[in-house]
């Protein structure tokens, strides 16, 4: 079954300060509105807590602070991606923070170019790839990689510059 | 070949294992045991069929042969002796591990199962001749009769009691005994000392006639009696005795032969039937229906989700005040309770699946250890959750080992002080309330307290001056590290002793206790909740967020003042004049907020002592729908879970005994 989901096509594309990313559609089970959060104390600083989700307890992750970016409130526009992503072959249902939601796109496997390894802002390890669409970069997350692991900063080198333009 | 079929026919095979082990189990105590037999011999056949159709070639290999020897003692060509038993039991274990896939390949595997096949052989070529008068004559020469049993009236007064010749009767073989009154006078003139009861029975003995008629030789002037010949066999096995005809009766008179006679046939017309119906229809499991695991958890998650929307339904319906939706609320209310209690039941598996595990092991100990033991086992169609049972085996194993090794003595010992040779271990099990209690009683020597005393000082785990009372010495065999068998036996006292047990029953929520007495025996209780899934608490909020404490870690609540606990320095406070060390869970917890003028302490029992937990508020008694937390916080061990409150906002379950260890352990 996994075989045919790697072959769709359809990418979801999301906002997290300046920066456009997108996760594969397969991943995503739904978007919803953030909700009261349930704060669990004593746990890592991007883990914003749990929220019910129709009778079951879902895990939400901070997205903006898991990937090193500074954190801020939530605004209108700030939603949950629910995620099915899979760790040592279970699935794993968490949500995902993050500023704002795009659109569907329709990517054409071709036009995902490769990340350069030298000079990237970005760490490799959690990039599928980019695309390049009206001027702009999208990077394609790999969000079993991305969200299973440890400790992510997603920027390799974080210079001041950078923060400060977020 | 197709997986799911392999696991069926695996999970099937397993099925068939534990039936076997329980009809030999049985043939051990009573080889003549004809049901046994045939279950056993079923059993193999059944296993070397599918085996053979799922490729599994030793299982079918081996099954073979042990099915032409039990289809030899079924026929009565051969007896079945303990070489024979032993051989069985050699190959039940066999057949455990040859249903591994993998293990085929293996070399010790293949020697193992070269070496039984030819003990096997030898079984079957070494077969002696059995002549017709060697074959037990278990069910030789038994007929079925109808006795009627009428004592005059004055029959008492001669100092006879009825009862007793009913007793004589019934020794002669098995039977049922329905008393009925033939003449009852007004109460006006009845007489007190005056027999006015018959009695009808059903025996089933290899006795004649005159043998029954015997019975009744002193009294044969004072009782009319009927013995007539029902028929060849033991009817009695074949009929169901709830059945009997004088009980759909409302009147008190004899039902007669006649009415039993037409009941028997009739029973006997429907086992044909049954018969002719097939083989699939064994017994009750008949109705039952395989359900796979996953589905069932699926069940229960989705009833879990009805109970919590429901909440939410109940709680809204109350805020708009309209009767037609209270009404439906309820409704919904009443149908999820029964749906839930349904699911539950559902889930639930009765003890007896684990119980021939332990009988095994005790045969085994009692061999090993040379001393006689007697297994029983009380209330084992008690259920408890699956999940539960599970995780209840390792413990209870270790306390049954235990028990048979350090509790009962060897069999000099008790002649000497009195007791029978034979030592019991008594497995029980009861529900109390919404607990399941499970008790392994043993008939030993008790737990010698002073030298648990001795040792406890030795190995440093307490101080020679301090005074223990009784409880307190017997939970010492919880610490970790403490063994008291004065040499280490290759059945228990290795180290890994009571504490793992603790630990084991209180992962699945439960309490062990002892009671113990010298040369009287030990007493281990295990109390275990029905269900893993559904836990009673109270409801604390800190801060904004609400906090769900299990009932059994909750000893008493206290108001105090917040500032009284913000001012201290250490982290004790008086508590009905006692000190007890506290913890703060706004600080511990990072809340920012105004913390309110008076604060609940809630005094939790915590290694033998006890710590206050302090929270804001306490809202209540609360019923909470366990949930996971996940691969996310599996971090965060002192939250054992989370629940969603009747608003639709999410709770966490405290695990005091987690919080608390690991907030001293960072300190």
């Amino acid at each position: 079954m996994s075989k045919t989901v790697e072959t769709l096509t359809s990418y979801l594309s999301f906002r997290l300060g300046d920066e456009l990313f997108a996760a594969n559609v397969s991943k995503v089970l739904e978007i919803l509105e953030i909700p009261m959060i349930t704060k669990v104390p004593r746990s890592p600083a991007f883990m914003r807590g749990v929220v019910n989700l129709r009778g079951n307890v879902l895990p939400v992750i901070d997205t903006r602070t898991k990937f090193g970016l500074s954190m801020i409130d939530d605004t209108v526009n700030s939603c949950i991606l629910v995620l099915n992503i899979s760790l040592d072959g279970k699935d794993i249902i968490m949500g995902a923070i993050v500023d704002s939601v795009q659109e569907v796109l329709e990517i054409d496997q071709a036009s995902i170019q490769a990340l350069p390894s030298v000079g990237a802002k970005y760490n490799t390890e959690f990039i599928q790839g980019m695309l390049k669409l009206n001027d702009r970069f999208i990077m394609i997350l790999d969000v079993d990689l991305v969200f299973t692991a440890e400790e992510v900063s997603l920027l390799e080198n974080l210079s001041e510059e950078r923060i400060t333009t977020v | 070949m197709n997986d799911e079929l392999i696991e069926t026919f695996l999970a099937e095979a397993h099925e068939l294992i534990v039936d076997l082990e329980k009809a030999l189990l049985q043939l051990e105590s009573d080889p003549a045991n004809s049901e046994a037999i045939s279950a056993t011999f079923r059993a193999m056949h059944t296993l070397k069929g599918s085996a053979a159709m799922f490729g599994f070639q030793s299982v079918s290999e081996i099954t073979h042969d042990i099915e032409s020897i039990y289809q030899d003692i079924r026929d009565g060509r051969r007896n079945l002796d303990q070489q024979v038993l032993t051989i069985t039991f050699q190959t039940l274990d066999h057949l455990r591990v040859a249903l591994q896939q993998q293990i085929h390949t293996d070399p010790e595997f293949v020697s193992h199962h070269a070496a039984l096949l030819s003990a096997i052989k030898g079984l079957l070529t070494s077969q002696n001749d059995l002549s017709a008068q060697d074959i037990p004559k278990a069910l030789n020469g038994v007929c079925t009769y109808y006795i009627n049993f009428e004592p005059h009236k004055n029959i008492l007064k001669n100092g006879t009691n009825p009862l007793y010749l009913v007793d004589d009767l019934l020794v002669l073989g098995h039977g049922v005994c329905h008393p009925y009154i033939y003449e009852l006078p007004d109460l006006a003139s009845i007489e007190p000392d005056a027999c006015y009861m018959g009695f009808e029975l059903l025996l089933a003995t290899d006795k004649s006639v005159p043998e029954i008629q015997s019975v009744f030789l002193f009294v044969e002037e004072q009782c009319k009696v009927e013995i007539i010949k029902l028929g060849e066999s033991d009817k009695l096995r074949d009929i169901s005795q709830t059945e009997l005809p004088w009980n759909n009766r409302q009147d008190l008179l004899p039902v007669g032969v006649d009415a039993i006679q037409a009941f028997i046939k009739r029973t006997g017309v429907k086992q044909k039937l049954q018969k002719a119906v097939g083989t699939q229809s064994r017994g009750q499991k008949a109705n039952n229906v395989r359900v796979s695991a996953d589905q069932l958890d699926d069940l229960m998650n989705l009833v879990s989700e009805l109970v919590t929307t429901q909440a939410r339904l109940a709680l809204f319906s109350n805020e708009h005040n309209s009767s037609e939706l209270g009404s439906i609320s309820e409704n919904i209310e009443k149908i999820t309770r029964r749906l839930r209690d349904n699911a539950f039941t559902m889930s639930l598996v009765p003890l007896d699946t684990i119980v021939v595990r332990f009988q095994r092991l005790i045969n085994d100990l009692s061999k090993d250890l040379h001393k006689p033991i007697e297994f029983k086992a009380e209330g084992m169609d008690t259920k408890i959750d699956k999940s539960i049972i599970e995780k209840l085996t390792d413990p209870l194993l270790h306390i049954i080992r235990n028990s048979v090794d350090h509790g009962i003595e060897r069999t000099e010992t008790r002649i000497t002080s009195g007791k029978s040779a034979k030592g019991t271990v008594l497995l029980k099990s009861y529900y109390s309330g919404a607990n399941v209690l499970i008790e392994i009683h043993d008939d030993g020597g008790g737990i010698d307290l002073e030298r648990v005393r001795q040792k406890a000082i030795n190995k440093g785990l307490i101080d020679p001056q301090t005074s223990l009372t009784e409880q307190e010495l017997i939970d010492l065999i919880f610490l970790p590290g403490f063994s008291t068998a004065a040499k280490v036996t290759d059945v228990s006292g290795r180290g890994v002793g009571m504490d793992v047990v603790r630990r084991n029953i209180s992962d699945i929520r439960g309490e062990v206790l002892v009671r113990t007495k010298r040369n009287e025996g030990t007493v281990f209780t295990i109390k275990l909740p029905l269900t893993l899934s559904i836990l009673d608490g109270i409801l604390v909020k800190v801060g904004g967020t609400h906090f769900v404490l299990p009932l059994t870690s909750v000893a008493k609540c206290y108001e105090v003042e917040t500032s009284q606990m913000e001012s201290t320095y250490n982290q004790w406070i008086t508590l009905e004049g006692k000190r007890t060390p506290f913890i703060y869970l706004r600080r511990e917890f990072g809340v920012a907020d105004q913390a309110p003028h008076l604060s609940q302490i809630i005094n939790v029992p915590y290694n033998g002592t006890y710590v206050g937990l302090a929270v804001d508020r306490i809202e209540g008694e609360y019923q909470a729908v366990l949930k996971p937390l996940g691969y996310y916080y599996q971090q965060q061990q002192e939250f054992s879970g989370a629940t969603i409150l009747g608003n639709g906002t999410v709770a966490l379950v405290l695990d005091a005994n987690k919080l608390i260890n690991k907030l001293t352990i960072e300190k």
